[in-house]
């Protein structure tokens, strides 16, 4: 219905390098990250805090705040959008191909406005000159939100609400793309599962997400395919069926082993210590210090392998020459 | 001591009599809130709750945020005073008087969610662990610091290494483990965890659930485990609580409640969990509750609004009924 004049989306990501400064030091958050999303396909980007799933996030929007991309290619539909100039980006591709759902965005509701009236302000900006009463109204029932809701100011919503609210801001100028980062974190159990249920229905309806979170069970729900990320590298891509299934990466596998199941299966893996970081990364495997696999050739870069259906960073899997 | 013979023998369906470290009756705590024009309103947050720990066992109270859980360990460690009920604490009751709050303070610690927030960041390591030690005059001061360095031991970080750091030096998982060994420094006999590992990084929670289990193992501590994540709770818990809104609605043993859960509430919330599984992908996400209606809640049962088997006969208050073995659940349907 609302979703069906989505266009198919392609979205390319190669060698990208995003950077912050850090008491008069680079770091490089995200370090030479590659990877490509199909027509329609969602991709789960998983890892811990401080791994650099966010700021990638922030890098496709180009709104890293205090960080720049040094190198490497976005490509949204084979054009480039880090070459556009700010004001193309903004007016063609900001919100209008490309939105993002940000971390905790809840919070960031403006609490003097009514909803309906932060709605407007995201039409009037972006230039709309539709029907704009039926877009948002349109955009409040793709997400659940009853229209009674619209007139009410954030602080009557209940969190679930104002989740729901913003995923629907998000929704307005109807992207292709739309970047959840830890869209259900801060709820309680029950909301989040209601608003990936919605998120779902909006998948099936076409849309492309690109989903952050660090809860391997919720990108199950929604991503066809999956990056592991690991101290600012991907380690591990696939599909998500081969990723879950026949994990390679050691991380992975103890990711995929680390949380306890409502069954009470009790073969679960503990990883000893701490990512490294990132002002200093060790030459080599990032994951080294924590690898229960670990072995001397590791200290040099591991070499990228291909899967069935991605590429794992691991000396484990080298291609025999 | 080891306790987790006991446990076992419940398992068997032996009933052993294993002595309760806390009793819980009937406890009641109500808040009043003004509301716009003079409205006062009273919040539920705790509602004729009873329950009981057994020594060496863990209890985990499950619900939402909202449902009084942390209320519950606050009134437990007095921090606030109960409008009625009683809480019994090691053969003692707890009230207003200084001697049984010095004992629920010593023999009883808390967790905290936050490992960020609930630590000092002026102190060093080994002042935050000494600090319960100082407060409750425990040991010699010569002989505290070999406890403190036990304690240290005890939850796995190097005394060492770590005595003489700040807090900012260490990780989420370390901070973690220097509040748990501040929590067992004074040798409690029961420690309250609040959400422990929620705001932990995955590769990290399993370390500190772990650790947990053994404490109990080696010390025989007893444990309410607070939390919202019901695949956690399975990893320590013994025996499970589920509360919504104030109230009880379910109790037993904890696979028995989890593989088989006889109230609404508790199979919405198994229902919510999603586990990393591929076949989730394609799969239909199904949660078993309604939207909310404009009812009072306090009416009647009070998942009422919310639950898909609702009848006419919840307009009534359900009670705690025991319906099998060490099973109790508040509902007037048979949902399975």
């Amino acid at each position: 219905m609302y979703f069906i004049h989505y266009l198919v989306v392609t979205l390319f990501v190669r060698d990208l390098i995003v950077q912050y400064e850090s008491g008069g030091k680079a770091v490089n958050a995200v370090d030479g990250l590659s990877f490509s999303l199909e027509d329609n396909e969602s991709i789960g980007i998983v890892g811990e805090s401080a791994c650099g799933k966010s700021t990638l996030g922030l890098a496709i929007v180009r709104s890293v705040p205090g960080g720049r991309v040094v190198s490497g290619d976005i490509r949204l539909d084979n054009r480039s959008i880090l070459n556009m100039s700010e004001e193309e980006f903004a007016s063609n591709i900001r919100w209008k191909k490309i939105a993002m759902v940000f971390q905790g965005a809840m919070n960031s509701l403006d609490p003097v406005f009514s909803i309906k009236q932060q709605f407007e302000e995201i039409l009037q900006v972006h230039g709309y000159c539709g029907d704009s009463a039926k877009t948002i109204n349109d955009a409040a029932n793709s997400v659940g939100l009853p229209v009674s809701v619209l007139d009410k100011f954030p602080h009557e919503l209940s969190g679930g609400m104002k989740q729901r609210a913003v995923i629907a801001i998000a929704l307005l100028l109807r992207p292709k793309l739309v970047i959840a980062d830890e869209p259900t974190t801060a709820l309680d159990v029950l909301v989040q599962a209601q608003i990936i249920s919605m998120l779902k229905k909006l998948k099936k309806e076409g849309m492309s997400l690109v989903l952050i979170s660090h809860d391997l069970g919720i990108i199950s729900e929604i991503s066809d395919k999956v990056a592991i990320m690991y101290a600012g590298k991907i380690v591990e891509f696939g599909s998500m069926r081969e990723v879950y299934s026949d994990p390679k990466h050691p991380y992975t596998q103890a990711l995929l082993k680390s949380t306890p199941k409502i069954n009470g299966e009790s073969d679960l893996i503990s990883l000893k210590g701490n990512p490294p970081s990132l002002a200093s990364p060790p030459a080599g495997c990032r994951f080294y210090d924590r690898c229960p696999k670990a072995k001397e050739r590791c200290k040099a870069e591991p070499p990228v392998t291909k899967t069935s259906t991605g590429h794992v960073s691991c000396w484990l899997y080298e291609e025999s020459k | 001591m080891f306790f987790s013979h006991s446990f076992l023998d419940i398992l068997d369906g032996q009933v052993t009599e294993v002595e309760e470290i806390l009793s819980i009756r009937n406890l009641k705590k109500y808040f009043t809130k003004d509301g716009f024009m003079r409205q006062k309103e009273t919040i539920r947050a705790v509602d004729d709750v009873s329950l009981s720990v057994k020594r060496g066992q863990t209890l985990v109270l499950a619900g939402e945020s909202g449902s009084g859980k942390t209320t519950m360990a606050r009134l437990i460690l007095g921090a606030i005073e109960p409008d009625s009920g009683k809480i019994i604490f090691d053969n003692t009751e707890i009230n207003a008087d200084t001697p049984s709050l010095k004992k629920i303070r010593k023999e009883c610690q808390m967790i905290h969610q936050d490992p960020y927030a609930s630590i000092d960041p002026r102190m060093k390591v080994f002042d935050i662990v000494r600090e319960p030690l100082d407060i409750h005059s425990i040991g010699k001061p010569s002989e505290r610091k070999e406890i403190v360095y036990d304690s240290l031991r005890d939850v796995k970080l190097d005394p060492d290494e770590v005595a003489s750091k700040y807090p900012h030096m260490l990780s989420g998982g370390q901070r973690q483990r220097v509040v748990i060994a501040r929590s067992i420094a004074t040798k409690p006999k029961m420690v309250i965890a609040d959400e422990p590992v929620s705001m932990l990084d995955v590769s990290v929670r399993v370390g500190i659930l772990e650790l947990i289990k053994e404490l109990q193992d080696k010390h025989g501590i007893s444990f309410l485990y607070i939390t919202h994540d019901l695949s956690t709770a399975r990893y320590v818990g013994h025996v499970i609580s589920i509360l919504y809104l104030g109230k009880i609605v379910e109790v037993g043993n904890i696979g028995d409640v989890l593989l088989q859960p006889k109230h609404p509430y508790t199979q919405a919330l198994i229902d919510s969990i999603s586990e990393p599984n591929p076949s989730n992908l394609h799969g239909e996400k199904k949660i078993r509750i309604n939207n909310p209606l404009d009812i009072d809640v306090y009416q009647g049962c009070r998942f009422r609004a919310r639950c898909p088997y609702a009848i006419e006969k919840c307009k009534q208050e359900p009670s705690l009924e025991q319906v099998g073995n060490q099973r109790s659940v508040a509902c007037f349907v048979e949902i399975n």
